[in-house]
C-alpha cells in the first residue's frame, strides 16, 4: 500500500468516507424496494442497483480502513449519527413513490459518475484502480436511471405530472451534494482527488439540464446558503438516525461476530 | 518445483459459481507465481474481480485455495484480487464466449467503446437500441427485456423469432 502523507490522512479517508456514505443510504433506500417494485423488472434492477451501492461502498470503506485501520463494517454501521458524510437527498425517505425514487438516483448517479471519474484519475493509486471498476459499473445506472426519467417525463400527462412533482421535491436537495468537505483543498493540490468543485457542478448542471430537457422536465438546483444544513459536516436530517438504528440493528448486537 | 502450466491446467477445472465457464476462460486469472522459501512452495494467484464486491469472489478464492492446495508440492496458496488491470468482458476467451453461448448466455463484441463523460459508457440499455443475435437461432430480432438479471452482471434480452429469453453480459 502506498503511503499517504500523515497530514492528508484524515482528509482524504474522510472524502473516501462521504462517498461511502452516499452510497451506503442510497443503497439502503433502493433496497426498500425489493419486492414493492412497480413491474418485475424494475423490481429486480432496484435490488441490483441497491447491491451495486453497498459493494461500492464496501469496497470504499475498505479502501479508507485500510488507511485508518477500522474494518469496513465498523465504518459502515459503528459510528454515530454526527460521523457520517452523506448528503441529505441520500436520507430523505421516498415513501414508496417511485418517480421520487427515480428522481433521487437520477441526481445522485449523475453525481457519482463524476465524483469516481475524479476518483479514477487520483494519484492514490489503488482509488484510481478501484475507481475506474466503478466507473464502469455506474454508467450502467446513469444510463437505466436517464432512461426512466424521460420515460417518464415524456410519457402519459399522469407520467409526466408525477415525475415533475418528484423533481420539484428532490431537485432542490440535489445541489448539497455539493458541500464542500473539510481539508479538500490540500487533497485537490495533492492530485489525490484532481479537478474542481467548481467545474464538476457546471458538468453535473449541464448533463443533468440536458436530460430534464430531453424529458419535458425541470427542477429547481440552487445552490443554498452553506448555513443550511451540511450533510458533509455531519449535520443530518431527521430520518438519518432512525434509519441507521434499522441498518444497524444487528451488528449492535453483536460488533465483534464475524461473517 | 511446480510448473505453472500444471496450476492453470487445475484453474481451468474451477467453474465460476455462476456461469458455465471455468475461472480462466473467463479471464479472471492474471498471474500465476510460485515460490519457494521457509514456507514452502507458495503459490501465489492473482485474480481480477468481474463486478466490484461480486458475492462469488469468496467462493471463486476458496475453490481455487483448495484445488491448487490439493497439488501435489503445494504447501500453501494466496489469492489475490486486484482491480489493475480492470477486467472487461474482453478478456473472456473464444472458448469461453462458445460454453456461454450454448447456455444461452451471449458477450459483447470486444471494442466499440463509446466515451462518456472521460469514462467507458455501456451497451446502450434502452429498450431496442442494439440487436443482439439470439444464442439459440441466431435471429437479430431480439430486445432487451430488462438491464438487469439474475446477478449483477447479466442483462435479459428476447428473441421474437424463437421466444426464447436469453442473457447478456453487461459491457464493464
Amino acid at each position: 500500500m502506498p503511503d499517504l502523507p500523515e497530514h492528508l490522512k484524515k482528509p482524504f479517508v474522510n472524502m473516501l468516507l462521504a462517498a461511502a456514505d452516499d452510497k451506503l443510504f442510497l443503497g439502503h433506500r433502493n433496497s426498500e424496494w425489493t419486492g414493492l417494485g412497480p413491474i418485475l423488472e424494475e423490481d429486480i434492477a432496484f435490488s441490483s442497483l441497491a447491491q451495486d451501492d453497498m459493494a461500492h461502498a464496501s469496497a470504499l470503506y475498505e479502501l479508507a480502513g485500510s488507511i485508518d485501520g477500522r474494518s469496513a463494517d465498523q465504518l459502515a454501521f459503528g459510528r454515530t449519527a454526527e460521523q457520517y458524510r452523506c448528503a441529505a437527498i441520500v436520507e430523505v425517505p421516498d415513501e414508496f413513490d417511485w418517480a421520487t425514487a427515480i428522481a433521487r438516483r437520477f441526481f445522485c448517479n449523475h453525481f457519482d459518475l463524476l465524483r469516481l471519474t475524479r476518483f479514477s484519475q487520483s494519484a492514490y493509486k489503488p482509488l484510481s484502480d478501484l475507481a475506474r471498476r466503478l466507473v464502469a459499473e455506474q454508467q450502467v445506472h446513469v444510463t437505466h436511471v436517464d432512461d426512466w426519467v424521460i420515460r417518464l417525463g415524456t410519457g402519459t400527462p399522469e407520467s409526466h405530472k408525477r415525475m415533475q412533482q418528484a423533481m420539484d421535491a428532490i431537485g432542490p436537495l440535489a445541489p448539497e451534494l455539493f458541500e464542500p468537505l473539510d481539508d479538500l483543498k490540500p487533497l485537490v493540490d495533492a492530485g489525490l482527488y484532481p479537478g474542481s468543485d467548481f467545474t464538476m457542478y457546471d458538468e453535473w448542471t449541464a448533463t443533468v439540464e440536458h436530460v430534464l430537457g430531453q424529458a419535458h422536465l425541470s427542477a429547481q438546483m440552487e445552490v443554498g446558503s452553506p448555513e443550511d444544513r451540511g450533510g458533509r459536516r455531519g449535520v443530518h436530517t431527521q430520518y438519518l438516525a432512525p434509519m441507521l438504528d434499522e441498518m444497524c440493528e444487528v451488528y449492535r448486537l453483536e460488533p465483534k461476530a464475524a461473517w | 518445483m511446480i510448473d505453472r502450466q500444471s496450476i492453470l491446467d487445475v484453474l481451468r477445472t474451477i467453474p465460476d459459481p455462476e456461469m458455465p465457464i471455468s475461472i480462466v476462460d473467463l479471464g479472471l486469472i492474471e498471474s500465476v507465481g510460485v515460490s519457494s522459501g521457509a514456507d514452502g512452495n507458495v503459490v501465489e494467484v492473482v485474480a481480477l474481480p468481474t463486478f466490484v464486491g461480486c458475492p462469488a469472489l469468496d467462493m471463486i478464492r476458496r475453490d481455487i485455495e483448495s484445488r491448487v492446495g490439493e497439488m501435489p508440492g503445494v504447501d500453501s496458496v494466496r489469492v489475490q484480487w486486484v482491480n489493475d488491470p480492470p477486467w472487461s468482458v474482453d478478456r473472456i476467451s473464444e472458448a469461453g464466449r462458445e460454453s456461454l453461448r450454448e447456455h444461452g448466455v451471449t458477450v459483447p463484441d470486444a471494442g466499440n467503446r463509446l466515451e462518456v463523460h472521460g469514462g467507458p459508457a455501456t451497451v446502450p440499455l434502452t429498450v431496442g437500441a442494439t440487436a443482439i443475435p439470439c444464442p439459440f437461432c441466431g435471429s437479430t430480432e431480439t430486445r432487451l427485456d430488462s438491464a438487469f438479471g439474475p446477478t449483477r452482471c447479466r442483462m435479459i434480452y428476447y428473441c421474437d423469432a424463437c421466444r426464447n429469453a436469453f442473457e447478456h453480459l453487461k459491457r464493464v
